[in-house]
Order: structure tokens, then C-alpha cells, then sequence
């Protein structure tokens, strides 16, 4: 290790202090020398972090909000339903994971069934409601 | 034992009236051995679809939600001694929903198909299928390299 000359400047420079140092021609052979016999002594070393670019995980609407569809909250349910045939929007619509797509169409089926959600159509009430999504642009394209 | 909720529709009638339907469901329940837990009033409103029931044609109800714990074996009485009474138009009883735990899968489903592990899954098994798991060739032990017989 003492051999090397520039790592005995470099050691002697941290240890008293700012020092002028002789200009080299740096060359791949001398840098990797200097790795070699630094090894994992320098703390200029690549330190291992997580990814600073990692995108964030996507997540559905309503795991997001964490909201439970329920079969009584039919002005959440009617948000999902088209108002043209009162059926439920797919998940390439809609957007949501396949967990609470098959949640909230089994909620749906419950409220229709129970008598107070429609079957061939949504609420009036509720079409001016704010869309989540938008059917005519949807997020993946149809399977078929 | 189970929680369930009975929700009903009722007809729409004056409130001393609707205290003696409500009281008549309750007990049935009472009768089944069931505890009842809460009593909830939707309101009276204009329902999505008319429905006929005992006769008559109905276009507005009054709903009500009881949550209530019973043996299972007697949610079948309950809900017929509801079905008989002619002031409830119609009633259904559901399980309650109980707080499920998963992680949301929707970064997976948005990946390119090869990507999908459900996707990556039916292609391991396909392949699977495609070798033949346990199963051989017959074989005819004839001591011949080829097949001595008319095919």
C-alpha cells in the first residue's frame, strides 16, 4: 500500500490538512491501481441507496381513497354504470383492480336486486354527478 | 354468528303505522333467536322500477335496513314470515361485508401481457400440459426398431 505514491500523498494530505499536490497524467492504468490499493478505505466509494427513481406504485381509485363499495351507497355504485344500459363499465374502463372491479359489480347486483338501484338505467339524479373516467377513452384497449 | 342485514321496503304509510310493521319484523327475528343491533331509516323515495307485491302496484317506498345476528338455519323463516306480511314490498337479507384484506393488483394488470403473472402463470401451465406430466409412450417390446405390423 505505502509503495504507491499518490495514495501516501493522499493519505498524509486528509491526515494534516490541505496540500498542493504534484499534477499526474491520469491514465485507466494508474485509476485503477489507486482503486486497488484503496479499496474499501476511501469513502468516495458508490454507497448503495434505493432506486431516487422509482415511480411510485399505481393504485386504483378506490383503494387509494380506501373506500368500501357498499349496496347502499347507490350514488357510488351509479358512478360505474353507464347511463345508457344500466350495466357496469369494464375494468379497461373503469380503471380499478380486479379485487374491487368484482366488489363493486357484486354491490351493484345486491342494490338492484334489493330494489334501490335501477336496472336499465342510472338515476336521473345522478347524471351530472362527477366522472371518474371517461368511457370513450379508455385505459387499456378491450380484450377483443 | 354471522351479522346479516334484512332490508326492506315498506309501503308508504304513517308513521305510527310503519313503527307497527317494523315491530313486526323485529320480532320475528326476535322469535329465531336473533338479536337485532341497529335500526336504519333510508327515507321514503321513489323507487328505480315498480314493483307488484300482494296485489297492488307500488312506485315509492319507505327503506329500511335492520342489522341483526341470527343462526343462519333460521334466515329462511325470517325472511318468508317478511314475504307473508303484505305492508313490506319486498325485503332481501344480505351477509355484511367483512373487512377484506388485499393489495391492490392494478400496476400489475397495466404491464404488457408477457409481463402479467397471471399471464406468465397460464404459460408455465400450457407448457406443463404440452409434456405431459406422468404420462409415457406405450411401448410394444417387440426387440425391433420400427413397427412390424400394417399400419
Amino acid at each position: 500500500m505505502m509503495q504507491n505514491p499518490i495514495y501516501f500523498l493522499l493519505k498524509q494530505s486528509r491526515s494534516t490538512g490541505p496540500m498542493l499536490l504534484p499534477r499526474l497524467v491520469h491514465s485507466s492504468v494508474t485509476l485503477q491501481r489507486n482503486a486497488e490499493s484503496g479499496g474499501a478505505e476511501t469513502s468516495d466509494m458508490p454507497i448503495e441507496i434505493e432506486n431516487p427513481f422509482k415511480k411510485e406504485k399505481v393504485v386504483c381509485i378506490l383503494c387509494k381513497m380506501k373506500i368500501e363499495p357498499d349496496y347502499k351507497n347507490v350514488r357510488l355504485l351509479s358512478q360505474f354504470v353507464s347511463p345508457f344500459t344500466g350495466l357496469m363499465y369494464g375494468r379497461h374502463i373503469t380503471g380499478l383492480c380486479k379485487t374491487q372491479q368484482e366488489r363493486v359489480a357484486s354491490e351493484i347486483t345486491k342494490s338492484q336486486n334489493a330494489g334501490m338501484m335501477p336496472y336499465y338505467n342510472k338515476e336521473p339524479e345522478f347524471l351530472e354527478d362527477p366522472k371518474l373516467f371517461n368511457p370513450d377513452r379508455p385505459v387499456r384497449n378491450h380484450e377483443y | 354468528m354471522l351479522t346479516y342485514e334484512l332490508s326492506m321496503l315498506l309501503r308508504t304509510m304513517p308513521k305510527e303505522e310503519l313503527a307497527v310493521v317494523l315491530k313486526r319484523a323485529s320480532t320475528s327475528i326476535f322469535n329465531q333467536g336473533g338479536i337485532i343491533r341497529n335500526i336504519d331509516n333510508l327515507g321514503a323515495r321513489k323507487m328505480p322500477y315498480k314493483t307488484s307485491n300482494h296485489g297492488v302496484v307500488h312506485k315509492q317506498a319507505h327503506y329500511f335496513v335492520i342489522s341483526f345476528t341470527a343462526p343462519p338455519s333460521k334466515l329462511v323463516t325470517i325472511e318468508s314470515e317478511c314475504h307473508r306480511d303484505v305492508d313490506i314490498i319486498r325485503n332481501r337479507i344480505f351477509k355484511v361485508n367483512e373487512n377484506a384484506n388485499f393489495e391492490c393488483t392494478l400496476e400489475e394488470e397495466l404491464k404488457p401481457p408477457p409481463y402479467r403473472p397471471e399471464v406468465i402463470k397460464m404459460i408455465e401451465d400450457a407448457r406443463k400440459k404440452g409434456k405431459k406430466v406422468g404420462k409415457s409412450t406405450f411401448k410394444f417390446n417387440t426387440g425391433l426398431d420400427y413397427y412390424p405390423f400394417q399400419r
